[in-house]
């Protein structure tokens, strides 16, 4: 190869062939996504983040939750996740067009956060507790703790904070003092709170195929 | 006495002289984030198994902590050390001397300062949350300024080239140079600047993470095995008329093989099929060029003995034989089933810029830096400690990481393990993980003392002028697969 022109343009070629073919066609394909209509209720889905949740997914996005945590569920048969009732189906693209930054994430450290709302035991006292002191409600977890997030102050007397956390054992705060939420934690479980994927898109059923009766064509 | 060898060597000499400046300031600030990256690296996988280690600093909490290891080794790490090399590189085999000295490490310098800052806005909280373009969006205006101030002159050295025949280890550093800036750009204005919608972010993300892997990484790394196999065992590259097609096939499969990291996801399949595709074309061009590899080291092995450099680039063949594997695999959906998500994938792209590319930049900074300063290396027993330490820690980090990994995606899958009973389990290879990290961070302080160290001796003149042992000649002067 003793033209450097026709390196310049392989190389070139290479890397232009793969925006095209990769990027392009995939944004041209479903880059456009909309909300889907629901033919009956005449509602849209999925619904916007709004208010405090979507001040939370800052919070999700600034301490670096993707690193541990995935927000995708694998359709059934392919890996534990719909058995381990990490969502009732699999993600669809649609699911995220609510996002501004999408968070589908690339380890499981700890679980799925895909359906973190839907979990039956995951009120918002349950959050605030994972995020204090991550043991005192998954034993044997190495999820950090995010105490960082909380105020320990002393109770005012005769006023204590209707958001204090109930703690016990060796998680309590120390006498006097209570552990409360800022506002970033708030948020941030307001977040969590939200994840849910419910509606069921015609492109989120699973494909089952068509079984022909008899032998008549 | 004229003859045509002493001739190369004097020419050789110059363009060492004109290389000298900007190469080493490329890899002081190469080390200096290798050390600091490391330490970030060894704080995030401690915090894995020991959770309440710093995990009271807010700055420290694991997801920032190890976003910016790995911004830190891949941008102040990997590209100082990589454009060290590739600019000598081309500035050696363009027979041409490197010009611009001055903005070169004036770019050198911008670049590492938004390489720090990026790293703090990281740990303040300033995350974009996508896999290596995590640095806020002002930083990466910085980044791509420098580098197109950094990657302008090899492409301006190679234009201006003295020499009759372009060698395979040109090819892949052209196109790496040419490479980064593409996908860097294409991915911040996809994700920033205009930004795309849904899913089609994660596309993007996967695109540049597997561009910068496969497309910057690999291919610097293959230029320095190139150069110096030949170089050391004084024997033409076997099979030299494969490694234009090989080239060809391996940046043209690499460049859509990216998808296979979404298997499973929420994006429409032809994503994930067309990557798995892609890679299993790229079986074809690996086995080439690992043929040629060991087909070149056959029947040389007594100079691997003799030459530290040609020890670590031997190292780096394997890290790229084992990467090639682990990217297979990985792309094999009945194995992503287990393995997707677990610390495998992980290992996967450790191994390429480990393993793989920095092996091969330890090899190319002990055969350059002494030629460059005119002073041999002050210690060789620091030298055997590094290599030691690195082969060492690569193994241990390998097992930890792949046993680890498969296990973690066995019990994710088995419904019946709860996260605690994982993380029980995972525990001690995390562990061994970490143990791994402080041998490799012991091998790089030993690294570092010798080149102080070297510096030093080099520059108040107190030591012996280096004397090189000639190259062996290759037998037939202008034969295929050689350089001078």
């Amino acid at each position: 190869m003793k033209n450097g022109l026709t390196l310049f343009v392989g190389v070139f070629a290479v890397i232009g062939l793969s925006t095209v073919g990769v990027l392009l066609s995939a944004h041209n394909q479903f880059g456009a996504l909309t909300q889907y209509k629901d033919p009956i209720e005449e509602t849209l889905h999925p619904a916007p983040l709004r208010g405090t949740a979507d001040r939370g997914r800052m919070v999700y996005q600034d301490l670096g939750c993707v690193s541990c945590h995935t927000q995708q569920v694998r359709r059934e048969g392919f890996g534990g996740d719909i058995t381990r009732l990490w969502g009732v189906r699999q993600s669809v693209a649609r699911d995220y067009i609510r996002e501004k930054t999408v968070f589908l994430g690339h380890s499981r450290i700890g679980p799925d956060l895909r359906n973190a709302a839907a979990r039956p035991y995951a009120d918002a006292e349950f959050f605030y507790k994972l995020l204090y002191a991550p043991a005192s409600v998954a034993p044997g977890t190495n999820m950090p703790s995010y105490a960082f997030l909380f105020e320990v102050r002393p109770i005012r007397p005769g006023q204590p904070s209707p958001h204090a956390l109930q703690l016990s054992g060796k998680y309590a705060a120390p006498a006097g003092h209570e552990v409360v939420p800022t506002p970033r934690a708030v948020a941030l479980v307001a977040y969590l709170r939200s994840l849910n994927d419910t509606y069921e898109y015609p492109e989120a059923a699973p494909y089952v195929p068509v079984v022909k009766q008899g032998g008549g064509h | 006495m004229n003859s045509p060898d002493n001739n190369a060597r004097v020419e050789q000499q110059e363009i060492d002289a004109s290389a000298k400046w900007p190469v080493l300031v490329f890899f002081s600030q190469a080390l200096a984030w290798l050390v600091i990256g490391g330490a970030l690296q060894l704080i995030a996988s401690i915090q894995l198994h020991t959770p309440d280690f710093l995990a009271n600093c807010e700055w420290f909490t694991y997801g920032r902590v190890t976003a910016a290891a790995q911004n830190v080794l891949v941008y102040g790490w990997g590209f100082n050390a990589g454009l060290g090399v590739a600019l000598w590189l081309m500035a050696r085999l363009s027979a041409a001397t490197l010009r611009h000295g001055g903005w070169l490490i004036v770019a050198c310098k911008a670049w590492n300062i938004a390489v720090g800052l990026g790293m703090l806005a990281i740990l303040l909280g300033g995350t974009t949350s996508y896999e290596l373009l995590e640095m806020p969006r002002w930083v990466t205006f910085m980044l791509l300024g420098a580098y197109a101030l950094m990657g302008v002159w090899a492409i301006t050295t190679f234009s201006v080239r003295n020499t009759e025949n372009v060698f395979v280890s040109q090819w892949y550093v052209f196109g790496a140079i040419f490479w980064f800036p593409w996908l860097y750009a294409v991915a911040q204005t996809m994700l920033f600047s205009a930004p795309t919608h849904g899913v089609v972010q994660a596309i993007v993300n996967v695109w540049y993470v597997s561009g910068v892997y496969g497309l910057w990484f690999v291919p610097l790394a293959l230029a320095a095995i190139y150069y110096f196999l030949p170089k050391i065992t004084g024997k033409p590259l076997h099979d030299y008329y494969l490694s234009k097609l090989a080239f060809w096939w391996l940046v043209l499969a690499t460049a859509f093989a990216g998808g296979s990291r979404l298997i499973g996801g929420p994006v429409p399949s032809w994503v994930a099929t067309l990557g798995t595709v892609a890679n299993f074309m790229l079986v074809v061009a690996i086995i080439i060029i690992l043929k040629s590899f060991l087909g070149t080291l056959r029947g040389n092995t007594g100079a691997l003995k003799h030459s530290m450099t040609l020890k670590f680039i031997f190292v780096s063949i394997i890290g790229f034989a084992l990467a090639s594997v682990l990217n297979f695999v990985l792309s094999v959906r009945g194995f992503a089933m287990t393995t997707q998500f677990t610390l495998i994938p992980e290992l996967r792209d450790w191994v390429i810029l480990y393993a793989c590319f920095s092996t091969a930049m330890f090899g190319a900074v002990y055969f350059v830096v002494p030629r460059l300063l005119g002073v041999a290396w002050q210690s060789n027993g620091l030298i055997k400690a590094h290599y030691y330490a690195a082969a060492t820690g690569i193994l241990v980090v390998v097992v930890a990481l792949g046993y680890g990994g498969w296990q973690q995606g066995h019990m994710l899958n088995a419904t019946t393990a709860s996260f605690g009973e994982i993380n029980t389990a995972l525990k001690p290879w995390l562990m061994f993980r970490s143990v791994g990290l402080m041998i490799l961070l012991t091998g790089h302080l030993a690294f570092v003392i010798n080149c102080l160290w070297t510096l030093f001796v080099a520059l108040t003149e107190t030591g012996a002028p280096a004397v090189f042992r000639n190259p062996p000649a290759i037998a037939g002067a202008a034969v295929e697969g050689s350089h001078s």
